[in-house]
């Protein structure tokens, strides 16, 4: 095991340099000058240079990765060019905002996709199972972008049931998260329904049945514990994308979240943010997969991690 | 039997991720939700803003939040009228030659931490801004001065480069807020952030970035100027600026009564709005053009020909109409209506009306019978996309096919910078004429001058105008500029968009403002 742990965690930072890497690249050979959107134009050449030189962009491509590099080994992400404060700090702040919404989206999604899955997958063919899929269907075609908008104007704006937007309250936080938990339930829920339907035409499943249990003992017992080690690795794997957040999301109900920032320094070209944010996801992202193959070990007895 | 090992390992697992789930919500929900505000007794406006600001340090930012104008007081304040008048300098002389002006400052003002303001103060702010180490991105607005030198603890005296009437524009703005002498060694690296320290009728009280900032009002504030109705505190107690960046949001939130006041409405939603028995609407003139503009230094657009067939070629009102929904008007000359003195009455007598025929009478004259190819730039913002597409149709009618391109806005300065624009979409959005020596004089080629006109008479012109001796003359040279600038066709000026303020019934004693919202002057909001 303990090898099979240090393996994965030489990988995490094979992934990291490659991403790094990547991210740097596609930054600076964007068009674009961070310097303009703090200077101004109409500033005098010598102090445009003496900043870019107080920023480090002066130096060559290759001497500022490395540059980066060696300071993400002590932990410091560098500092923001247009928010003038360290990149860790403005991740930190917006850490939490976007954790909590997709920690709640996540267990939304579940709460909602795994009943829905186990039902389609039973009544397998019938017109509830056409009914349940055709849903899914339609929660998988919608763009977040549009779902979030509608739920908005239904709930928040004609209803009143809701604040429209913000953060705050967990009555800010109702909308946001089940805007991305009922978009994710849909695909979730054919997965569910899937892996049901797999395990159901197992010998062992016959053999319950056989034995004259009822058809409630053998789903829950037997059945469903078995259907969800797959959906519990998928846990493991979303787990990662949730510090990710969803931009879209943030940016219609208005949270501060990391999303936001990410594509707020992207347009700004703030590279450092950009670049923190990115090495903090990939990193969670590795991560989510490392728990993810780890709690399938654990979970299912005939797996042997290598 | 391994299966039941296998669930109950599950089981375990499961209940453990659950509990530990439920534990960090439960633990995320104390320490990070705000309980819902006991809203009760405080009085509080809220106002949406598109963008969240960079820093809230007038000398450091590239962006003035609105709330740096609450934060801190200016020298010189404008009124109603856009004139202007007495802030924290009582009065002031300039000297014969237009190089020596002395201010005489207010007395009894103190910062917000109860330290009296005197002319040290003034000297600082103003030599912090122009110390290329600080690299102020308003160090440009005040190059003609030279030195600053405390005369007394009340009177500062200026000593200028050369003769500059337009000082009172500089020292009216956002970027020229007095700050306190040596507030950065005081309040450190995060001054800016958790700090911020002024004069103003309101005070800071925190800023929770990307979601809002708050601001309460200064109880000990009483120097308000002369020509406001309201010379003391605020009526209110707390203005809450929020940062929105969804414009469908921004509105909702403006109708379920989220939040009290809307700048910049969109046009399109106007009407909706308007009929709306819970929201005021105010209209007023803005200080911003919206104008197709050309690479001057590139055929076939050095030739004033073309540059006048163009200008004949756009359908101004269509565009008001459709575009703006009524809600702009069409432009001629080069400056807003808005800028009363500076303004050059005759802009739209002397400027190029609609005329398809002309248009293509022109293009054949020089040389272009059957128009020609070209690519037309914008940013990707709906509004100047849908601007785009119109002019495109509108240019083909005379025979110029004109191909798309959009740009995010850092990008699109990249483009311009480097020089491959051919025709583009601008906005403006500037209160002041010297906005023309910014775009147009050949000093500042290649940008900000994308136009790229390079031109000695129209240099001639703009510097004559901005070094005359007083503000009238000024006025008059720039009504010259103006004249030439339009008989060049140096632009295709297309709008002038309205000013839309959006505000709540609740809001009462409202008053619209031509430069900002005046929150201290009498503006109070009755809670239910």
């Amino acid at each position: 095991m303990l090898r099979y742990f240090v393996r994965r965690m030489a990988f995490l930072v094979l992934t990291l340099l490659g991403a790094t890497i990547v991210i740097f690249s596609m930054l600076h050979l964007a068009p674009g000058d961070p310097i303009d959107l703090i200077v101004g134009p109409n500033v005098i050449p010598e102090v445009r240079e003496n900043i870019r030189h107080q920023y480090g962009l002066d130096r060559p491509l290759a001497v500022q990765y490395l540059s980066f590099m060696k300071s993400l080994l002590h932990g410091d992400l560098g500092n923001s060019i247009i928010q003038h404060k360290p990149v860790s700090e403005l991740i930190v702040e917006r850490f939490f905002v976007t954790l909590e919404l997709s920690l709640t989206a996540l267990v939304i999604s579940f709460l909602i996709s795994i009943p829905i899955g186990i039902k389609a997958a039973l009544k397998r063919n019938t017109v509830t199972d056409y009914a349940l899929m055709a849903l899914s269907l339609i929660g998988i075609s919608m763009p977040t972008f549009w779902f979030g908008l509608m739920l908005l104007y239904i709930v928040a704006f004609k209803l009143r049931l809701f604040p429209v937007s913000g953060y705050g309250t967990w009555r800010h936080l109702f909308l946001p998260a089940l805007t991305i938990g009922i978009t994710d339930a849909a695909l979730l829920a054919r997965m569910v329904r899937s892996s049901m339907l797999e395990v159901i035409r197992q010998d062992y499943i016959r053999t319950a049945r056989s034995k004259g249990l009822p058809e409630r003992v053998v789903i829950n017992r037997h059945a469903l514990r078995n259907a969800l080690i797959p959906i519990i690795t998928l846990l493991g794997l979303r787990i990662g994308w949730v510090v990710g957040g969803s931009v879209v999301v943030e940016i219609v109900f208005a949270r501060p979240g990391l999303g936001r920032l990410m594509v707020d320094s992207i347009l700004a070209r703030d590279y450092p943010v950009v670049q923190g944010v990115m090495v903090v996801l990939t990193t969670c992202i590795i991560l989510g997969n490392l728990v993810a193959d780890i709690l399938y070990a654990v979970v299912d007895p005939r797996i042997k991690l290598k | 039997m391994k299966e039941l090992k296998g669930f109950s390992k599950v089981r375990l697992f499961v209940a453990y991720i659950m509990i530990a789930l439920c534990v960090f919500l439960g633990i995320l929900g104390m320490v990070f939700m705000e309980s819902p505000s006991v809203a009760a007794e405080r009085k509080v406006i809220v106002q949406a803003m598109d963008r969240d600001p960079d820093i809230l340090d007038t000398i450091k930012a590239a962006w003035y939040s609105d709330a740096l104008i609450y934060l801190h007081d200016r020298l010189i304040s404008r009124d109603y009228d856009f004139r202007y008048r007495p802030g924290l300098a009582t009065g002031w002389e300039v000297s014969e030659d237009g190089l020596i002006w002395i201010f005489h400052l207010r007395k009894g003002v103190t910062f917000h931490d109860g330290t009296p303001f005197t002319a040290k103060d003034v000297k600082w702010t103003i030599d912090t801004i122009k110390d290329p180490k600080t690299a102020s991105p308003s160090a440009g607005d005040l190059k003609s001065i030279d030195e600053v030198k405390i005369i007394d603890d009340h009177t500062v005296q200026m000593v200028l480069k050369y003769p500059f009437p337009n000082l009172l524009f500089n020292l009216s703005n956002t970027a020229l807020g007095i700050q306190k002498a040596g507030c950065y060694e005081e309040y450190g690296e995060y001054y800016g952030i958790k700090t911020v320290m002024g004069t103003g009728p309101f005070m800071f009280k925190k800023w929770v970035r990307g979601d809002r900032i708050v601001l309460v009002k200064n109880p000990d504030y009483n120097w308000g100027p002369e020509w406001m109705s309201n010379r003391g505190p605020a009526l209110f107690d707390e203005l809450v600026i929020r940062t929105i960046p969804e414009e469908s949001s921004r509105i909702m939130e403006l109708v379920t009564g989220g939040i009290h006041v809307l700048r910049d409405v969109p046009p399109l939603q106007a009407d909706k709005l308007k009929e709306n028995p819970d929201i005021n609407i105010f209209i007023d003139q803005s200080t911003k053009l919206g104008y197709l503009a050309y690479a001057c230094d590139k055929k076939p657009f050095d030739d004033v020909l073309v540059r006048r067939a163009i200008n004949h070629a756009v359908d101004r009102e269509t565009i008001v109409k459709y575009i703006f929904s009524g809600y702009a008007t069409p432009a001629y000359g080069y400056l807003p209506p808005a800028l009363k003195d500076e303004y050059l009455e005759e802009s739209e007598e002397l400027g190029y009306k609609y005329d398809p025929a002309r248009a293509k009478a022109l293009l054949a004259e020089a040389g272009f019978p059957n128009g020609f190819e070209t690519t037309l730039s914008a940013e990707n913002d709906s509004t100047s996309k849908r601007l785009a597409e119109v002019l495109q149709a509108q240019l083909a009618e005379v025979g110029i096919k004109a191909k798309i391109q959009l740009y995010d806005s850092a990008s699109y300065v990249a483009m311009l910078k480097a020089g491959q624009q051919d025709l583009f979409v601008r906005l403006y959005s500037w209160p002041n004429a010297d906005i023309l020596d910014w775009f147009l004089l050949s000093a500042q080629f290649p940008y900000p001058n994308h136009s790229r006109w390079c031109d000695p008479k129209t240099d001639e012109l703009i510097n004559s105008a901005a070094s005359a001796p007083t503000w009238e003359i000024r006025a008059e040279r720039y009504k010259e500029v103006q004249r030439y600038l339009i008989e060049q066709a140096v632009w295709c000026p297309i709008y002038i968009p309205d000013k839309m303020l959006a505000v709540r019934k609740e809001v009462i004693n409202f008053k619209n403002h031509p430069w900002m919202i005046q929150y201290s002057d009498g503006i109070d909001i009755v809670t239910k």
